[in-house]
């Protein structure tokens, strides 16, 4: 960690985007996201790249998909309504098998909601932002440094494995303004994945004919190797289709290869995807992601002042969750967990899930306002 | 040791700026230092807080736990009547008195300080857009948490070379202020 620099999550965001290779922005501004355009605007010039405000956040990710397509990295940024809007294309995007970053700086909602305040209600429109069945990445950054290296995480992965990745920051983490501890850059540079490309005969190439659990090699366009991208099903070539046996195999493939995203190691990615604070020897787990794991720390911290041994997980790839360590964490802690989140228990239902439990605590807030550390502290009181 | 600082005011009058400009400077410092803002959708006129986190050791919560705020500085009414309650009972609240109106038990409860802020800025500086430097002079000058002559390093760089000076003398005029009043009291 050699670069220190002073900034907010949102400006973090965006210069990763840059740092990670990305060369297209296209999207409309949005409170709480609008300083990753803004500052994308400022960067992507520089470099070669195109910064680009559509007429509307439909057509900000449509020209982001289009400039995906031609191999270059693209990303968009907006805040949950945005995503709302956005949802056609997002699904374009996992049919068709485009990579693609999208920031989503979430605020209160649903609707309009709460457009200048802090919110985590939109974990759920992350892993099923679009109607049918696919599998979504989504990242989660707990803290500035994290606004810049998940992101660039999320390039990576979005190129590994041909798919639309969620990287998601709240009001609180892109608006708040300290210090962040960044990779070198030559670090970044060596961590870059780039998508698979087809070097044969043009005449072999069938950009969707992948292996079960393993993603489509879509050649940039304009390159001389010719395919059709569609939304509706389709066979090897791109074409549609509507062969049952096809169609069977292209969604157990689309949901598998994201699956397979927890047992891989996927190189550059040796990035954890989950963080536990004093859990060794905890009696109490909270289970905190986003802004409000700012706060579990410090409650962690006070508690254990206080003789009460507590501890913190804390997810970071949201979807697919970390279902085999979540497991563990059910068995150990039986009901001394608690799980607090700036919504109505979105990520509770996925512990409840995971754990085929609800004997757990929740402490949820979802009226724009942060969880702070004394209310966490008074909860798990409650609960020994 | 953790100092919390509260500024408040309305939507474009610039507090923010104060806020980040001590935080880096605490950082510059080899501290840490972080600043968060609420505000509201109105793009003018909405109550706006800015909470600045200082400490040696690291921070991860990034607002004001309410009750142990060290200094609050107001410029608006609507948004001192709105976050008064985050301070240490006791404690200094600097107030421009053509804008905020504390109430009696106010004045019982904390030690409410008049300093005509805008003012300073609009008429003896001369540029009612360093009022956020006047701000910053006068939180600095009576908590003495950060060291001047960085403060004014850092405020420089994030301020347009042309009005170096006027923030300059802003924040002598600010500093000015703070001391009498402290001299007052």
């Amino acid at each position: 960690m050699a670069r220190e620099v002073i900034s907010t999550g949102n400006e973090l965001a965006a210069k990763a985007a840059v740092e990670a290779g990305a060369r297209f922005f296209g999207g409309y501004p949005i409170t709480p996201s609008s300083e990753i355009m803004h500052v994308s605007s400022d960067m992507l010039p520089k470099v070669g790249g195109t910064c680009i405000q559509m007429e509307d956040e439909i057509a900000g990710i449509s020209a982001a998909l289009g400039a995906s397509m031609t191999g270059t990295k693209s990303y968009t940024a907006t805040s949950g309504p945005g995503i709302s809007l956005k949802a056609e294309q997002i699904g374009l995007a996992f049919i068709a098998e485009i990579p693609l970053v999208i920031f989503n700086v979430m605020r209160g909602g649903p609707s309009t909601g709460l457009p200048t305040r802090v919110s985590q209600a939109d974990i759920g429109q992350a892993q099923y932002p679009t109607h049918g069945d696919y599998a979504s990445i989504t990242l989660c950054a707990g803290s500035l440094t994290e606004c810049y290296t998940q992101s660039v995480r999320a390039f990576n992965l979005a190129e590994k494995y041909m798919t639309p990745v969620f990287m998601l920051l709240d009001e609180t983490i892109g608006h708040m303004h300290g210090k962040a501890d960044l990779p070198d850059i030559e670090e970044i540079e060596a961590s870059i994945v780039d998508r698979e490309k087809f070097h044969g005969e043009p005449a072999d190439y069938k950009p969707y004919k992948a292996e079960m659990n393993k993603p489509a090699v879509l050649n940039p366009m304009f390159e001389g190797y010719r395919y059709h991208i569609t939304g509706l099903h389709h066979g090897d070539e791109g074409f549609p289709t509507e062969d049952a046996t096809q169609c069977e195999f292209n969604i157990e493939r689309l949901v598998g290869k994201i699956n397979t995203v927890h047992l891989e190691n996927n190189g550059l990615d040796d990035l954890p995807d989950y963080e536990e604070v004093d859990l060794e020897d905890a009696d109490v787990c909270i289970i905190a992601y986003g802004s409000i794991a700012l706060a579990a720390y410090e409650a962690v911290k006070k508690l254990r002042s206080e003789g009460i041994k507590a501890g913190l997980f804390r997810p970071i790839m949201l979807w697919p969750s970390p279902i085999n360590r979540l497991e563990e964490i059910g068995k150990k802690f039986e009901n001394r967990i608690m799980v607090t989140e700036l919504n109505m228990g979105q990520y509770s239902k996925e512990i409840e899930r995971v754990i085929k439990r609800n004997d757990f605590t929740t402490l949820l807030k979802a009226n724009g306002r942060p969880i702070a550390p004394a209310e966490m502290v008074a909860k798990v009181k409650e609960m020994i | 040791m953790r100092h919390t600082l509260r500024f408040t005011g309305v939507g474009g009058q610039g507090v923010l700026l104060a806020g980040e400009i001590m935080a880096a400077c605490k950082i510059k410092n080899g501290g840490f230092g972080l600043k968060t803002a609420t505000y509201t959708s109105q793009v003018r006129g909405g109550a706006t807080v800015v909470d600045i986190t200082l400490d040696d050791e690291e921070i991860r919560y990034p607002y004001a736990n309410e009750g142990e705020i060290d200094f609050m500085l107001s410029v608006a009414d609507v948004s001192y009547h709105q976050f008064k309650n985050g301070v240490r009972p006791g404690n200094k609240i600097v107030v421009d008195p053509n804008l905020v109106h504390p109430t009696d038990e106010d004045r019982k409860t904390w030690e409410i300080i008049e300093i005509p802020i805008i003012t300073i800025a609009k008429e003896e500086v001369g540029n009612v857009i360093t009022q956020s430097v006047v701000a910053l002079a006068i939180t600095n000058t009576m908590t003495g948490v950060l060291p001047e002559e960085s403060l004014i390093e850092t405020m420089l760089s994030k301020v347009p070379k042309k009005v170096h000076e006027a923030n300059k003398k802003a924040y002598a005029f600010g500093k000015a202020y703070a001391l009498k009043a402290m001299e007052t009291k």
